[in-house]
C-alpha cells in the first residue's frame, strides 16, 4: 500500500516514466486492435524490431556524417524518431504492397524480423557510441523519460487517438469489408495508408519510449484479451486501451515494488491478464456445456 | 447444352413496350456496352452488352467458373473494365448500389453486433468525421424490421445462423438506401427452408418497393419461379432474356445435366 501511495504522489521521482508507461499502454492497444482484426499480429513483432533498426541506423549515420551524439538530448530523440519512423513506415508500406500474395505473407514478415534484428545489432556494433544506449533501448529506457519527452508523447499519442476515433467508421469499414467500402466510393488505399501512418507513428514513439518488447506486447496482448470479452467494436477498442493502461500501471507497480525490469514486468502483467481471462472463458464454456448435458 | 449465345445480346428482358427514347433512357439503370472483364490482364468475359432496367429482377446464372461473380463485381465497380463501358442511370457516389457479398468473405474475428453491421450501410451517405446519429439508427432499425430481425439487433453477428446472417447483410445493403440491390450467391450454403425465405424476402423487396435486384445464383429451381429475367453466362459470353425463355423446362433439364454431369 505504501508503495502505491508513493507511486501516486505528485512528487514521485519516476512520475514521468509512470505517465509515459500508461500512455504507451493506452495507445498501443488502440492501434493494435487493427493488427488483431486484420490478422497482422506477426507484423506487430517485425515492425518494432524494424523501428529499433531505424534508430540504430540513424545513430550510425549521424556518427559517420557529423560525429558522436549526446545521449538523452532532444536532438538525439528527434534523430531516433526520424530513423524509427522512416524504417517502420517504409517496412509497413512494402509489406502491405505485397499483402495480396497471402501464401507467402508469414515468410515475408519472418524475414523482415530476422533482417531487422540482425541489422539492429550490426548498426549498433558499428557505432561504438550507440551500442550501450541501444542495449538500454532494447530493454526499454522509459525510466529516463523527461518532461520534454512526455509532452511529445502526449501530443503525438493524443493526435493518434483523435484520428483513430474521428475516422473509426471509415477504418472499420475498410478493414471489415473492403469491397463495400469501394462500392461506397471510399478510396480504400488512402484509408489503409492513413492507418499505416498511425501505426508507424505509434510504433516509432512506442519503441523509443518503452522499447520493442513493450511496444509489441501492448500492440497485441490487450486487444487479444479484450476480444475475448467484448462483442462491440467501440467497447473492444476502449476495453483494449483500458486493459493496456491498467496493465502498464500494474506492471510499473510490480517493477518498482519488487525491483524488476520495467518493460518485461509490464508485458508479464498484460499476459497474465490474458491467460486469466482466457482460462475463465474456457471454464465458463465447460460449465455451460456441462449444464446443457 | 445451350446453343443460342449471343456475345452482344440485348434481348428485352420482358415483353414490355417502351415509349420514346427518353423514356427508355429513364428506365435504364445500368448498361454494359461491349464490356470485357477479368483479372490481371486475363479476360473472363469479353465484349458483353446488356441493359438492366429499373424495377427489374434479374438473375445471373451459369456453370461454376463461368464469370457470374466477375460480372457482378464489374457492375459494382470492384474490378476495372478492360474494354467497353458501363453506364449507370444513377449517381454512384450519392446513391451507391446495395451490395450483399458472400458472407464467407467476412472475417468472424471482428466483434460486431447485428446493429453495428447494419449501420455500416448508412456509412454510404455519411461524410468522414460525421458520426452515426439518431437518423442512421432509425434507418438501421427499419431495415432490420424489413428483414424480420429487429429482435436480434444487439446480439453478436457471428452467433446467428447462416440464413440470419444473410438477411442481416441484406438489411445492411438496404440501409444504404440504394436504387439497385446486387447480391452474390445469397442462398449459398444455407438450408433449403432458409434459402427459400431469403428468396421470398428479395422478391418482396423487388415487388413491393420497386427495388431493382440483380443476383448471382446457382439455384436454378429456386430463382426460376421468382426472377423475371435471366442472364446466362458461359464461356465468356452472355445471353439475356425473360425467365420463361431462358429457363424453359427443356433448358433447365439441359442446364442441370450440364451442371451435374448427368446429362
Amino acid at each position: 500500500m505504501n508503495t502505491l501511495i508513493t507511486i501516486l504522489s505528485p512528487d514521485f521521482l519516476l512520475r514521468d516514466a509512470l505517465i509515459g508507461s500508461v500512455l504507451v499502454g493506452f495507445i498501443c492497444p488502440l492501434v493494435g486492435v487493427y493488427f488483431v482484426l486484420r490478422r497482422m499480429i506477426f507484423l506487430g513483432v517485425a515492425l518494432p524490431q524494424l523501428s529499433a533498426a531505424g534508430i540504430a541506423f540513424s545513430f550510425l549515420v549521424y556518427r559517420v556524417l557529423v560525429g558522436p551524439h549526446q545521449h538523452f538530448e532532444m536532438s538525439e530523440r528527434v534523430l531516433a524518431l526520424l530513423g524509427s519512423f522512416c524504417f517502420t513506415l517504409v517496412g509497413l508500406l512494402v509489406l502491405a504492397a505485397f499483402a495480396r500474395h497471402r501464401e507467402t505473407v508469414e515468410a515475408r514478415i519472418g524475414i523482415t524480423y530476422a533482417v531487422a534484428a540482425a541489422a539492429t545489432i550490426l548498426f549498433a556494433a558499428l557505432d561504438p557510441y550507440g551500442e550501450a544506449h541501444m542495449i538500454d533501448l532494447l530493454k526499454g529506457d522509459i525510466l529516463t523519460a523527461t518532461g520534454g519527452n512526455l509532452t511529445l508523447l502526449t501530443v503525438v499519442f493524443g493526435g493518434v487517438a483523435l484520428v483513430l476515433f474521428g475516422f473509426r467508421k471509415e477504418l472499420l469499414l475498410v478493414s471489415f469489408d473492403r469491397d463495400l467500402a469501394v462500392v461506397f466510393g471510399m478510396r480504400a488505399g488512402l484509408w489503409d495508408t492513413l492507418l499505416y501512418f498511425l501505426i508507424g507513428v505509434t510504433i516509432s514513439l512506442g519503441v523509443m519510449t518503452a522499447g520493442p518488447i513493450v511496444t509489441f506486447g501492448f500492440l497485441v496482448v490487450p486487444p487479444l484479451t479484450a476480444r475475448l470479452i467484448t462483442h462491440h467494436m467501440l467497447t473492444f477498442s476502449l476495453v483494449a486501451a483500458g486493459l493496456g493502461a491498467a496493465a502498464a500501471f500494474a506492471g510499473f507497480y510490480c517493477a518498482y515494488r519488487f525491483d524488476m525490469p520495467l518493460g518485461p514486468a509490464e508485458v508479464a502483467v498484460a499476459s497474465l491478464v490474458l491467460v486469466t481471462v482466457a482460462a475463465a472463458g474456457a471454464v465458463r464454456q465447460a460449465v455451460n456445456r456441462w449444464r446443457a448435458t | 447444352m445451350l446453343t443460342s449465345f449471343n456475345t452482344t445480346s440485348t434481348l428485352s428482358p420482358m415483353p414490355c413496350a417502351l415509349g420514346s427514347k427518353e423514356e427508355s433512357v429513364n428506365r435504364m439503370l445500368l448498361a454494359l456496352q461491349q464490356v470485357s472483364l477479368g483479372y490481371e490482364g486475363r479476360s473472363v468475359l469479353e465484349r458483353i452488352s446488356f441493359t438492366v432496367e429499373r424495377g427489374e429482377f434479374l438473375a445471373l446464372l451459369g456453370p461454376n467458373g463461368a464469370g457470374k461473380t466477375t460480372l457482378l463485381r464489374g457492375m459494382l465497380g470492384l474490378i476495372p473494365v478492360q474494354a467497353g463501358q458501363i453506364e449507370y442511370g444513377f449517381d454512384r457516389l450519392t446513391s451507391p448500389p446495395g451490395y450483399v457479398p458472400q458472407r464467407d468473405t467476412l472475417d468472424p474475428i471482428f466483434p460486431l453486433s447485428v446493429l453495428e453491421v447494419v449501420l455500416m450501410g448508412t456509412y454510404a451517405r455519411l461524410a468522414p468525421l460525421r458520426r452515426v446519429g439518431r437518423r442512421q439508427h432509425q434507418i438501421a432499425a427499419t431495415c432490420l424490421e424489413q428483414v424480420g430481425l429487429a429482435h436480434v439487433a444487439e446480439q453478436p453477428f457471428w452467433i446467428l445462423s447462416g440464413g440470419q446472417k444473410q438477411r442481416v447483410l441484406i438489411a445492411r445493403a438496404l440501409a444504404a438506401e440504394p436504387e439497385v440491390l446486387l447480391l452474390d450467391e445469397p442462398t449459398a450454403g444455407i438450408d433449403p427452408g432458409a434459402a427459400a425465405a431469403i428468396m421470398d424476402l428479395i422478391a418482396r423487396l423487388n415487388r413491393d418497393q420497386g427495388l431493382t435486384v440483380v443476383l448471382v445464383s446457382h439455384h436454378l429451381r429456386l430463382v426460376r419461379s421468382l426472377v423475371r429475367s435471366v442472364i446466362w453466362i458461359e464461356e465468356g459470353r452472355v445471353a439475356k432474356g425473360s425467365t420463361e425463355t431462358m429457363l424453359s423446362p427443356e433448358r433447365v433439364a439441359d442446364v442441370f445435366g450440364m451442371l451435374t454431369g448427368t446429362e
